[in-house]
């Protein structure tokens, strides 16, 4: 089909700058109620769903109140200038599109909650998540800032993870949660490195004043960045960097492997954030980033193509292969959903403009059938009581209205015309025979891949809708009707379904097109689609996937144990995952008890000796010349009160009792307060006298209850191991003293002090500029660094308490 | 524990008796003069923590309580005392951080500190009168609660 003409735009309207007041109230109104959910789940019960159905709903409003407005720029709000990140909200047709399915969706799911979750525990926690989760989403989708945006990333992370973990007892959950945690947490900071080497970049280009945080200003200078990027070698790290963000959130291969263990959650929470939203952020990450990677005039096969296209396709087929596999039929949706998100990244790896059609458009198309199915297959766990493929059949005498939606929803989801899912995969494929037409060779692989994975696609699609005929299984018990809640959400994205269908360029127009206009750099135009009426390359592609597709259909069941029996050890992404885990626990259980003996001598000696390798580790590695020492006069006293101090110091080593170590010990601090005296610094020998004394008294009252004498002498390596140590010790903090007074501080700062410290020779009677004390260390103390003086105090006075709760908790059955 | 007074002697029981006024004056003079000499609030608390160790290491804690602040014996006794020395600590730290806050409701930023100097002052002429005293008074009173609550607390065991 001459599937698409790029036109250049709508009739240009001059964009409107969205309302700061709506966008805020966009992002923070889930926040705020889910804040109040607990409360007013006290109040409603189980309607509560009906409570956060309306807040949803607002939000779904005010989002479309933005749309109609055709808002189109940047809301900044301060938030941390000293380090220019702001609280900037982007809205555009990309940011649009997502909030629409979070917001969209958001409102169908919390109705379908209302019949789902009837009876089921921990509500209140339920429905204050999903709102926070729906709040981060927003924030991910209108991010304008990098921060903002990897904080809202890192949100929908954690509320994923209690939502999958819902059922807190049960092991399979708390397994699917962890899991989920650590994948897609550890690629958002991943992700986060990526972020910070873009501001990097921002800095080193004249093009943009200072650094940036501001996305859509990095993408205005997105030559500038590249240039600066390619220069220093950096641009594929970045791209990796952003791309692990990417694959984790999105599922992609390899890390597809939290997603299929996400459906241990509630399913509306599938169908919510498993395949409508959260999973959406990778994609909607490399949508957004696309026109800063991938200039206008870009090589076919750049180092994006190759990077997102390779891992977009790579998924796309492993994961529709791995649905064929599937035994359950929300293990099959899960993998599924990998494949078509792998599709999208797929499309949008391409450089060519078809590629960020098929993405745009696929956001949408696989929203609509995905979260139907979703939901029908809720309605089948429900109703049937399995989600076993091969326990289930004939469900459309007892189902017959989600039937039909599952009829609609699974030939989208097929590809198979005249169906949404059709015009978006016939693009996929459009863009991938033209990338290999101009690269020719190996590049031919692209097209096979796409078709080969769709084979797959096509299989399992038509899987799930065959469980509604045939005959019904032997064991299936009485199916019941669904509750009205539970019907409607999903009926109404089959209808989306149907009328994007039969009218494909009204949504692009409406709203498909902005989003292709967020994903391409350069101006924003629109697209359109017609249904194929000559025969072209990509039309045979299609031909072939659903002729091969239907021809495979009846070896469907060969096909499923053959990849199931495949799926051995390391072919599994699961055997890395799970060998990986099990091996830090295993290897934090072997060195923990090495470490943390309980024996007091053994935790000094591990911090110890961290402490010497850092700092000498620090040394070496800033390449440190040790400071020449001039003119370094002693006076005769001064020599008399550090040899006192040194024959202390061996008397401490040979002492035969801890009294007489105590004493000995205070010899060295006393000398050493001595030593402040006739080195003209009274403060501090004051300090370090009364100090001293005290921690005399202090270990005299402890010794009371200890042995008087040392146990038996500890054998020779250990003894040999403590020596070494020590020596490190003193050296380190040797070489520290020299270091440190070597690099003389700025002399400003000195200058500052005594200037300032003092009474001024004028002044009025009342001053707040001056220290106004001759005393100079007493009014750093107390004015000019309050601050420290602050944190030391309070670091005494918890310390008190510490020792308070520790001698009191003892005994007190806390220990084993 | 150590310092019961059936295991001290005379002569240190007499010392520590004069002593221990002198230790404590001079505590208090430490934090006065601080601002121009040296001193200040938190040499003068450890001084202080200082002279009360020394009674519990020559009359014991019960002494204290019995005989200077006059609780009662009973029972849990031993643990009002260290109760009012974390409550010293809790009121000095509360001091300091009021006394940084202050300068907030002036309009000038969190810790900022003044100094006024009264005039026509019989005897002295002038005052110096620092808000920096207020932040170590509170000092002072965090470091004595925060160490004699230790020290209570382990010469308790």
């Amino acid at each position: 089909m001459g599937l698409t003409t790029p036109k250049s735009a709508l009739p240009t309207i001059s964009p409107v700058q969205p309302t700061p007041e709506v966008v805020l109230a966009v992002v923070f109104l889930p926040f705020l109620a889910a804040a109040f959910t607990p409360a007013v789940y006290r109040l409603l019960g189980e309607r509560t769903a009906y409570f956060a159905a309306a807040v949803a709903l607002v939000t779904l409003g005010l989002v479309t109140d933005q749309y109609l407005a055709g808002a189109d720029g940047t809301v900044a709000f301060e938030w941390i200038p000293s380090l220019g990140v702001s609280l900037a909200f982007h809205v555009d047709g990309l940011a649009l599109l997502i909030a629409f399915l979070a917001s969209g969706v958001g409102v169908l799911i919390l109705t379908y909650s209302g019949g789902y979750m009837h009876g089921e525990p921990g509500q209140a926690k339920y429905y204050a998540t999903l709102l926070a989760f729906m709040g981060s989403m927003l924030g991910v989708a209108l991010a304008g800032d990098l921060i903002a945006l990897f904080v809202f990333w890192e949100l929908t992370s954690l509320s994923s993870f209690i939502l999958i973990g819902h059922y807190t007892g049960e092991k399979a959950s708390q397994y699917a949660a962890r899991k989920s945690m650590l994948i897609t947490v550890s690629g958002g900071l991943f992700m986060l490195v990526g972020f910070l080497l873009l501001v990097w970049a921002s800095g080193q280009t004249t093009a943009i004043e200072g650094t940036t945080y501001s996305i859509q200003t990095l993408i205005a200078h997105a030559d500038a960045i590249r240039e600066v990027l390619s220069a220093s070698g950096l641009l594929v790290p970045v791209l990796v960097l952003v791309g692990l963000g990417a694959a984790t959130k999105s599922a992609q291969v390899p890390f597809h492997v939290w997603l299929p263990n996400a459906m241990e959650a509630p399913t509306p929470v599938s169908a919510f954030l498993h395949s409508a939203t959260m999973v959406k952020a990778g994609v909607y990450l490399v949508g957004r980033f696309r026109p800063l990677f991938l200039p206008e005039d870009a090589a076919v096969l750049g180092e994006w193509t190759l990077i997102f296209a390779v891992l977009g396709l790579l998924t796309m087929t492993v994961a529709a292969m791995l649905a064929v596999s599937a035994t359950d039929i929300k293990e099959l949706l899960a993998y599924s959903t990998a494949s078509h998100l792998g599709l999208i990244i797929a499309a949008f790896g391409f450089a060519n403009s078809y590629g960020a059609e098929a993405g745009a458009f696929h956001i949408l198309n696989h929203a609509s059938f995905k979260a139907a199915l979703f939901m029908v297959a809720g309605i089948i766990a429900h109703e049937a009581g399995t989600r076993k493929i091969d326990r289930l059949g004939g469900l459309r005498k007892h189902l017959p209205i989600t039937a039909v939606i599952a009829v609609v929803a699974s030939l989208s989801m097929a590809g198979f015309p005249p169906f949404n899912g059709f015009y978006s995969k016939e693009l996929l494929f459009e863009s991938t025979y033209y990338a290999a037409k101009h690269m020719g060779g190996i590049a031919w692989v692209f097209p096979v891949v796409a078709v080969f994975g769709s084979i797959f696609t096509f299989l399992y699609s038509i899987k799930f809708a065959s469980l509604f005929f045939g005959d019904e299984p032997d064991g299936l018990g009485h199916v019941h009707r669904p509750p009205i809640a539970m019907l409607v959400p999903p009926a109404i994205l089959g209808a989306l379904v149907l009328a994007i269908s039969a009218q494909p360029n009204l949504f692009i127009e409406g709203l498909v097109g902005e989003v292709y206009g967020s994903v391409v750099p350069g101006d924003a135009h629109s697209f359109s689609v017609h249904f194929p009426t000559e025969l072209t390359p990509y039309v045979i592609m299609s031909i072939i996937t659903i002729v091969v597709g239907a021809v495979s259909f009846p070896f469907y069941d060969t096909l499923h144990d053959g990849i199931n029996a495949a799926l051995r050890g390391p072919t599994r992404a699961n055997w890395w995952y799970d060998n990986f885990v099990e091996g830090l626990t295993t290897t934090s259980v072997a060195v923990t008890p090495k470490v943390q003996t309980g024996l007091l001598r053994t935790y000094a000696t591990w911090s110890l000796f961290g402490f010497v390798a850092l700092a000498l580790g620090g040394y070496a590695a800033a390449g440190l010349q040790i400071p020449a020492i001039d003119g370094l006069s002693v006076s005769i006293p001064i020599v008399l009160v550090l040899l006192v101090a040194l024959v202390a110091a061996f008397a401490v080593d040979i002492a035969p009792s801890h009294v007489a170590g105590v004493l000995t010990l205070s010899i060295v601090g006393f000398m050493v307060a001595i030593f402040y005296i006739l080195a003209d610094a009274p403060d501090l020998a004051l300090t370090q006298l009364v100090v001293e004394t005290l921690v005399l008294v202090i270990f005299l009252l402890v010794l009371d209850r200890l042995p008087a004498f040392y146990g038996d002498a500890p054998d020779r390596t250990v003894s040999i191991r403590d020596g070494l140590l020590s020596l490190a010790v003193g050296t380190t903090v040797a070489l520290t003293v020299l270091f440190s007074t070597d690099a003389s501080p700025d002399p400003l700062l000195q200058r500052f002090f005594i200037e300032r410290g003092g009474v001024p020779a004028e002044h009025p009677p009342f001053f707040a500029d001056f220290g106004g004390g001759s005393n100079i260390v007493n009014v750093i103390l107390v004015d000019f660094r309050g601050i420290d003086t602050m944190g030391e105090i309070s670091v005494v006075v918890m310390a008190s308490l510490a020792i308070l709760t520790l001698v009191r908790m003892r005994g007190q059955g806390e220990t084993q | 524990m150590s310092g019961s007074s059936g295991r001290t002697t005379v002569i240190s029981r007499t010392v520590a008796r004069i002593v221990v006024p002198i230790i404590l004056v001079t505590a208090i003079a430490l934090l006065f003069r601080g601002h121009n000499l040296p001193g200040g609030g938190f040499i003068g608390a450890v001084l202080a923590a200082a002279a009360f160790a020394l009674v519990y290491v020559i009359f014991g804690l019960e002494f204290i309580q019995r005989e200077i602040l006059d609780i009662a014996p009973d029972g849990s006794e031993r643990h009002q005392l260290v109760e009012s020395y974390r409550w010293m600590a809790s009121l000095g730290l509360a001091l300091a951080v009021a006394s940084s806050l202050a300068p907030l409701a002036f309009d000038m930023p969190f810790l900022t500190q003044g100094v006024l100097f009264v005039e026509g002052i019989p005897i002295y002429h002038e005052l110096e009168v620092a808000s920096a005293f207020a932040f170590d008074i509170g000092v002072f009173f965090a470091v004595v609660g925060g160490l004699l609550t230790i020290v209570a607390e382990v010469g308790n065991e």
